[in-house]
């Protein structure tokens, strides 16, 4: 069966010619029918691949990217309502039967996803699961399969192909794990890879190198890429073409550049606003745009007008009476909106300028001394005899820094790097081994249960995913008023009104006190998480990774939102984020975090700015920029942070660092340096800092 | 690996010790006297004075039981009370016509179980499925002395295709007569089948539902394939713990099981062990039950170890 089909599709290429799309989406439509009604999830989508072409998919959640992905796959759930047509090299997909389109899957179209932890089958060795396609797919004898499968490894950047293949997935760090994941997807020289979100789980330097894997492909196969993403920085980086959908719509297709420079529609201008920018040349810092509202529910069906005309600044009665269809701009360049020659870069609002940063004047707000935690205990050879075998789980070693009233310390740093330990012990979840805590000038206990109201007040936290940290159970009011009964003296009527204030405060009004938390979006869930940690008035609230899990335009709402709570409370933060734009943007000093070890300290411009610490610079490096232009700087880290419970005989950044020197970094601790201009920025290196400077200088280091 | 084995071995040697001091201490709570049990009702206080002294029953119970756990630790487990023979050749043959039994049942609920189980997994909420849950939840409400008799009357009082009776000559083996095994195995097999059966279903269910499923799927292999390399192997890890669970309940199985069909048995001969208030042979019975309770906890942690590659036994 499998020959069969591949021998037609062939023929129908051969008949057709060269100017055929490798991919063609046509009007593509997907209707789930769930227990509670109807569900749009793709409405009308159509655009094209070429062969050797990167099409890039953006758009925030809901709007149906992935379904889209899955669809071209001929893999959805349940028994949806498709319309429209993908046609694959003019053949329609539609028209395949199940045997013809499973010789189709991971032959001539594979896919990449956005978990490889759990996209990877956790009883078997990777080795097998490449080799499974293979043998499915190519007629090969044994050795050769197992000499291609050695092959495909190499390919995506791993070494030692052997005993790769022999691991498991848990034995592979996430980026391995993704890379493997490619080369299954590679097995038979897709002509379309699709690629579900493949790095939004990494790291930002494996992210980058995963980019650089894509972006090598894209010159060594002739196939056409599909890659979904939310991240607009990282489709700028690697996409010729990119494509934006909005509740189901293909809204707007252009060539990379032209769609960073021009947009030409609406929804596209309002995601670029969102994302916080590196500081323009003249110095001027815009708040964050936000887009407001939600994406047109799904569940609609569609009314015969802009879907977007409820969020669209632009919006006329023709918007809401008539359905856009997508209109050429230009050659290559397509709006689905009425009025594209209106739209404009500064369409979001007037670009206000945000007030200038606190001054540190007042005594510190809360004061890290020293900070140090083991998880565990020494490891002897036979449980209670014998030698040491296994140190304990380093999580942080001699963490300092200083939160001033109404600032913000942001900390940066990879998974594994102690970000998250060093915001639990400030709340006191984590009892600390050494180091002080000084809240105010007092001395702060451990633990939280040693710790007064007073102080317990004073310090709150919020969570990356506000679905698993508001108990589900119980509705926004109960999440609202229990700080407030625990931390205030007042009376049930005043708590009442104050939490209604508070959520106002954070964008809702009063009707969602009695909502479930499951009710609502997750940037909602967010906004009630914020204003529960309002609630006692804190004088520092902890914020780790509070945006990761949020669509840009949610992600510039709660960034605004605190931003207006600090101007207006004085409130200090620490914002803990792997995302460099971001803490970039909220930040006023930074610290950077190496497996539990600060590597460098000050305040924000100085750290993002040269010289820097090597690792600041590779975490600069890796993270990417929404702009096609920007020209990437070709630093990269391989590996990952060093096992927890590795000890450091010299620098703790040695095994990975570019722009190490020599054995004094394996064999030395390396000094604290302070630089001249400004006594607070230190960096823990060898090198002279004069050096660093003149090095990140001339590599090309547009940090900003 | 050698760690993990010291270390669990060393365990069910502490269980053990604690199960045999439990033991000894219900039996002496226990109403009734052996003596009185030996010589039957018409015995004089001299003739129990002289049992009790032969037993070495007018000794205090700490002492006795001292006494029993050094044989016990020397290989020695004592005479039977009643039987005056070493219980070791008391219990032998009955341990090889429990484990008889006990293996047909595992042979025949376990694959099967497991079989049907992915079957229906995979047709999940197809009529079929519907009427195999149906099937397999009447089967675990049921208890064996029900299903037992409800078996004999089928298809031995109505069809009479098959004895109701297991009971054997004494010396002989059942396999000599496979069809006086049919009717135990199939009642022991029941509840054993349906929760083993139900356990591989829900997972099943489960792993189809993963995302590595889905890879397995978008790499074209056939559904055959997926289910075999992907979907089983994952699916039963979970089970493999229920089935260790229900060797337990399947000892408990076997003690009624027997007794219904008067099959000379461990499980027949511990309620006689009771009822004679024997307590070396109680003892012994007891610790073989723990024992086996035990061990196949830890074969199970094993072939755990062995099946997912993610956990290591230390």
């Amino acid at each position: 069966m499998a020959t069969t089909t591949t021998v037609m599709l062939e023929t129908t290429t051969a008949a057709d010619g060269a100017e055929q799309p490798l991919l063609k989406v046509d009007g593509l439509s997907v209707t789930f029918f769930t227990p509670t009604g109807a569900v749009h999830a793709v409405r009308d989508a159509s655009f094209e691949i070429k062969r050797g072409e990167v099409v890039g998919l953006v758009g925030e959640s809901g709007c149906g990217k992935s379904t889209m992905a899955y669809a071209i796959m001929g893999y959805l759930p349940g028994e949806p309502e498709v319309g429209g047509a993908v046609y694959l090299d003019g053949q329609d997909m539609a028209e395949l039967g199940p045997a013809e389109l499973r010789a189709l899957r991971g032959n001539r179209v594979a896919m990449v996803y956005q978990d490889p932890a759990l996209a990877l089958n956790p009883t078997m060795k990777v080795g097998l699961q490449i080799l499974e396609a293979i043998s499915e797919h190519l007629t090969l004898d044994a050795a050769q399969a197992a000499e291609r499968m050695a092959e495909l490894i190499e390919s995506v950047g791993l070494p030692d192909p052997e005993r790769i293949a022999e691991s498991y997935p848990h034995q592979l760090s996430g980026g391995q794990q993704q890379r493997i994941v490619i080369a299954m997807a590679l097995a038979c020289d897709p002509d379309l890879l699709l690629m579900d979100e493949p790095t939004t789980g990494l790291d930002v330097t494996t992210e980058a190198t995963i980019l650089d894997l894509v972006a090598d492909l894209k010159g060594r196969v002739n196939a056409g890429i599909l890659y979904v993403s939310h991240n607009l920085g990282v489709v700028a980086r690697i996409a010729d073409r990119v494509v934006v959908m909005y509740a189901g719509q293909t809204v707007e297709e252009a060539p990379v550049r032209d769609l960073f420079k021009d947009p030409r529609h609406p929804y596209t201008v309002g995601l670029l606003s969102c994302v916080p920018k590196p500081v323009a040349d003249t110095g001027a810092v815009t708040r964050l745009q936000s887009i407001r509202g939600s994406v047109f529910p799904s569940a609609q069906s569609d009314p015969g007008m802009c879907l977007f005309s409820d969020r669209c600044p632009m919006a006329t009665d023709r918007c809401t009476s008539e359905a856009p269809t997508p209109a050429s701009v230009s050659d290559s360049h397509e709006s689905r909106c009425f009025y594209p020659d209106d739209v404009s870069t500064d369409l979001w609002d007037e670009l206000v300028e945000r007030e200038a940063p606190h001054e540190n004047g007042k005594e510190p707000t809360l004061t890290v001394k020293g900070l140090h935690r083991v998880y565990g205990k020494w490891q002897r050879k036979y449980l209670f005899f014998g030698p040491k075998v296994k140190p304990p789980v380093r999580a942080v070693e001699n963490v300092d820094f200083e939160v001033g009233a109404g600032r913000t310390v942001g900390i940066v740093g990879e998974s594994g790097s102690g970000k998250s330990t060093v915001a639990r012990s400030i709340v006191g979840l984590v009892p600390r081994d050494e180091g002080d805590l000084e809240l105010r000038g007092e001395d702060l206990p451990a633990e939280a249960d040693e710790r007064n109201a007073d102080q317990k007040a004073s310090l709150r936290m919020v969570f990356q995913n506000p679905t698993s940290s508001l108990n589900p159970k119980l509705p926004v009011r109960h999440n609202i008023l229990r700080p407030l009964q625990k931390f205030t003296d007042m009376t049930a009527s005043e708590r009442e009104e104050r939490a209604c204030e508070l959520l106002e405060s954070v964008g809702l009004d009063a009707s969602y006190m009695d909502r479930q938390p499951l009710q609502l979006s997750g940037g909602q869930q967010q906004r009630v998480a914020l204003a529960a940690a309002f609630a006692g008035d804190p004088e520092l609230i902890v914020a780790d990774e509070p945006v990761s899990a949020l669509d840009v335009s949610v992600q510039a709402q709660v960034l605004n939102l605190l931003e207006d709570h600090q101007r207006e409370k004085g409130t200090s933060y620490v914002f803990i984020s792997h995302d460099l734009g971001v803490v970039r943007y909220v930040s006023d000093e930074i610290v950077v975090l190496y497996a539990g070890h600060v590597a460098e300290s000050g305040p924000a411009e100085d750290v993002l700015s040269t010289p820097s610490h090597p690792y600041t610079e590779a975490l600069l490096s890796a993270a990417p920029v929404p702009d096609p232009d920007a020209t990437p700087t070709p630093i990269r880290l391989g590996g990952s942070v060093p096992k927890q419970h590795e000890q450091f005989k010299g620098c703790f950044f040695a095994s990975r660092c570019p722009r190490k020197i020599g054995d004094v970094c394996d064999n030395t601790p390396p000094p604290l340096q302070t630089s001249p201009g400004s006594p607070t920025h230190e960096i823990h290196c060898h090198i002279p800092l004069e050096e660093l400077a003149r090095l990140q200088d001339s590599s090309v280091a547009t940090l900003g | 690996m050698t760690r993990f084995l010291v270390r669990r071995i060393s365990l069910i040697v502490v269980t053990l010790l604690v199960v045999s001091t439990a033991i000894f201490a219900i039996t002496e709570i226990l109403p009734g006297d052996v003596a009185q049990m030996v010589m039957g009702q018409g015995a004089t206080e001299q003739n129990l004075k002289h049992i009790r002294e032969t037993l070495g029953l007018d000794r205090p119970a700490p002492v006795r039981y001292l006494d029993w756990i050094g044989g016990v630790v020397r290989g020695d487990m004592g005479h039977s009370f009643v039987q005056k023979i070493p219980v070791t050749e008391v219990i032998e043959p009955r341990l090889a016509n429990s484990l008889i039994l006990a293996a047909f049942a595992f042979l025949v609920a376990v694959p099967s179980a497991v079989a049907i189980g992915v079957w229906m997994g995979v047709r999940q909420g197809s009529k079929t499925d519907h009427a195999v849950s149906v099937g397999s939840l009447v089967a675990i409400s049921l208890p064996e002395f029900v299903t037992g008799v409800l078996l004999i009357i089928v298809f031995s009082s109505f069809l009479g295709w098959l004895p109701s009776s297991s009971a054997i000559l004494p010396g002989t083996s059942p396999l000599t007569r496979p069809l006086i095994l049919v009717l135990p195995t199939l009642t022991l097999t029941g509840v054993l089948f349906a929760y083993i059966m139900r356990m591989t279903r829900a997972n099943v269910i489960e792993v189809l539902n993963t995302q590595y499923v889905r890879t397995a799927v978008l790499k074209g292999l056939p559904m055959r394939r997926v289910l075999l390399r992907h979907v089983v192997p994952n699916a039963m890890l979970p089970t493999i713990s229920v089935i260790a669970v229900n060797m337990g309940w399947m000892l408990g199985g076997l003690i009624i099981v027997e007794n219904v069909f008067a099959y000379p048995g461990l499980g027949q001969l511990l309620l006689t062990a009771i009822n004679t208030r024997d307590v070396p042979l109680l003892q012994t019975l007891a610790l073989i039950i723990a024992g086996t309770y035990a061990l196949s906890n830890l074969v199970a942690d094993l072939s755990y170890g062995a099946l997912d590659p993610r956990i290591r036994l230390t």
